[in-house]
């Protein structure tokens, strides 16, 4: 379960940053007073539009970024209090997500079940399992730089399961993706629900979201515009289409 | 934690081919090859040399003078030569700039009779002042010729030839040669230790931080459960590791080229070498470098942290690099000793330490004080580098 009460993030700008975005102030606001609640077993959307917060609100759940004011429970967990016990029960894939392109496949996921302190019968038994899952025992021992897009992106996928997190943060993670490689990850949001995972992802995708979510929140210039189940959304629709009901949403609160 | 970020770190560097090239394969081959390539083509040239027939005109109206008798009876061994005689200089100049002729000597007609009432004759040499080998041979022949003369007078004059030496010197050199050498060559040692530990940290450096920016993984590095100082220490031994093994490598290659090319014809010289490839003097040697290294890492990363890209990282370390050189410089300076300043001035506490150690005349104290203030230096950068490494503005790109 994640659980997300009024979190604010600044950045402090410097002085080529102020002068780039023609202002005088000495930080810039990326979100503010953001709450939401993510529960086990249901997939929580984060929509809006490019630059809206839904990166670093996401960054802020995964521990990379502490929030300026507000707190985040990790499964009852404070993830700034107790940031590495949190992160042990997180998985993180981001579209754009790199992998060591001098490693196989199996060094890169061996090297994360260790730093996950996975123990070695786990890991063995996961790793057999997510291998099958995704088809990847052809290419476990090639090394990352000379796979396809596809392959990689499997790879990733495997890197962030390894751990068996119970909490999956995905964001945009189908951004660049051919829908054959996209479609793997659809089926990994849906099978990590099926499994009881708290999931939360972010998209301005609106055909996955469809597919996808139980719970969605709509994130504007930083704070959330709209916040409700993806039924009472889709009941409460003033306009024809999914993709036209959010615009809608974003117009109202420009 | 930190070993298996160090084992990956370390794997993940050792397939890297830029690294490979800067850390081994350089440091490795540069001093046989340059040693090698000066070797030859000074021996080539100075065989060439010695084994060029110069031909020489002698000018003067009197074709049978001492100058040409003397000149004609120098061995061989100082050089081959045919002599030609003229009488006039006529057409001279472009017969030895078309190198037809390569050195001419213009004799006073009473050359014989100046030298008998032990005069000075004027003997002028023409000659192609690009051609340096030549005025060397010259300055051969006139010297021996010279000699004989002034012998031949002090003999006829009955004199002793302590007339024109009123001083004898006598040195008594109380310093020992190891010491001589070793401050001499000892400052050239950690000289190229910095050099190449520099470069043999930067590239896993900016690899192993702006590589990470660049590639994007660091973000999801970042999401484990492993602290961000261990994070940086795992990242760091990989960087000094390989700064050391540039290093070494350096050193390692350095004395093969000269045992390969038998450059060192000094016994004292090649003593001082054999005092450094001891065992407790490399482990010593590697003690005192171990701080220098950290340091050097501790530098760089905030650098390569805030880099965005691999080439911003380099040009930000490349000016880094000049600087660092320096203090480096200053061991091969003479006069300049270790010393309760010097001591704690970083890079050159370590560049003077080293230089005393291999002459031998290392004071304990100063030594280690050199030492310690050089952890305290490279214990401050590491600070630094964490502190860098934990700021937001840095890690996210």
């Amino acid at each position: 379960m994640i659980q997300v009460e009024n979190i604010r993030k600044e950045f402090e700008l410097t002085k080529k940053q102020q002068k780039e975005n023609n202002t005088s102030d000495k930080v810039a606001l990326a979100v503010e007073n953001v709450s939401f609640e993510c529960q086990p077993g249901r997939i929580f959307s984060l929509l809006g539009p490019n630059g809206a917060g839904k990166t670093t609100t996401l960054r802020m759940l995964a521990g990379i970024l502490k929030p300026t004011q507000g707190t985040i429970k990790i499964n009852g967990i404070d993830i700034q209090k107790q940031p590495n016990e949190a992160k042990k029960v997180i998985g993180f894939l981001t579209g754009s997500t790199g992998l060591y392109e001098r490693l196989t496949a199996n060094e890169i996921i061996a090297y994360f079940a260790k730093l996950y302190g996975v123990s070695d019968a786990d890991f063995e038994q996961r790793k057999e399992h997510l291998y099958t899952l995704l088809g990847m025992h052809d290419f476990q021992d090639k090394r990352i730089g000379r796979l396809s897009t596809g392959m990689k992106q499997k790879v990733s996928i495997a890197r962030t399961m390894i751990h068996d997190p119970e909490i999956v943060v995905f964001d945009e993670p189908t951004s660049g993706l051919d829908v054959i490689t996209a479609e793997n990850i659809i089926k990994l949001i849906s099978d990590c629900k099926t499994q009881g995972k708290t999931v939360i992802f972010s998209s301005h995708i609106m055909s996955e979201v469809d597919l996808l979510c139980d719970d969605l929140a709509i994130i504007h210039k930083g704070t959330i515009v709209h916040r409700s189940s993806m039924q009472e959304f889709r009941d409460n629709m003033q306009t024809h289409s999914l993709t036209a009901e959010f615009i809608r949403v974003i117009n109202e609160n420009n | 934690m930190i070993f298996t970020i160090f084992k990956k770190e370390l794997k993940d560097t050792l397939r890297d081919r830029r690294t490979i090239i800067a850390m081994i394969v350089v440091p490795v081959l540069v001093f046989p090859i340059i040693l090698g390539l000066t070797t030859t083509v000074t021996k080539y040239f100075d065989d060439k040399q010695k084994e060029e027939v110069l031909k020489i005109a002698v000018i003067s109206t009197a074709i049978d003078n001492q100058f040409t008798q003397r000149l004609s009876s120098i061995p061989e061994s100082f050089g081959p030569k045919t002599i030609i005689f003229r009488e006039d200089t006529l057409g001279l100049k472009e017969e030895i700039s078309q190198d037809s002729i390569q050195l001419a000597f213009v004799i006073p007609a009473d050359f014989d009779q100046q030298q008998e009432s032990n005069q000075q004759s004027t003997i002028q040499i023409y000659h192609k002042g690009v051609n340096i080998g030549n005025k060397a041979r010259v300055r051969t022949y006139l010297s021996e010729i010279e000699n004989t003369i002034l012998q031949e007078r002090f003999e006829r004059l009955n004199l002793d030839t302590k007339l024109i030496e009123p001083l004898n010197e006598e040195y008594i050199d109380i310093s020992s040669e190891k010491e001589v050498i070793g401050k001499m060559a000892g400052g050239f040692l950690p000289y190229l230790f910095i050099i190449f530990g520099f470069i043999g940290c930067m590239y896993p450096a900016i690899d192993l931080f702006t590589g990470e920016k660049e590639r994007k993984t660091l973000e999801t590095l970042l999401t484990t459960p492993v602290p961000r100082w261990k994070i940086l220490v795992g990242k760091m031994m990989v960087i000094v590791l390989s700064g050391i093994a540039a290093a070494s490598f350096a050193l390692i290659g350095m004395f093969v080229g000269l045992r390969a090319f038998d450059l060192v014809d000094s016994p004292e010289l090649l003593a001082v070498i054999d005092g450094i490839l001891t065992p407790t003097f490399i482990l010593s040697l590697l003690l005192l470098l171990l701080p220098l290294t950290i340091f050097f890492a501790g530098i760089m990363i905030p650098a390569t942290i805030y880099a965005k890209s691999f080439k911003e990282a380099q040009s930000v370390l490349t000016p880094v690099n000049f600087i660092i050189m320096l203090p480096a410089l200053v061991g091969l300076l003479p006069g300049i000793e270790l010393d309760y300043i010097t001591a704690f001035i970083p890079i050159v506490n370590i560049v003077l330490a080293t230089k005393e150690m291999v002459a031998g005349t290392i004071d304990p104290v100063l030594m280690i004080i050199s030492f310690m203030s050089m952890v305290g230096f490279a214990a401050l950068s590491v600070l630094f580098s964490f502190k860098r490494f934990g700021k937001e503005s840095n890690i996210i790109s």
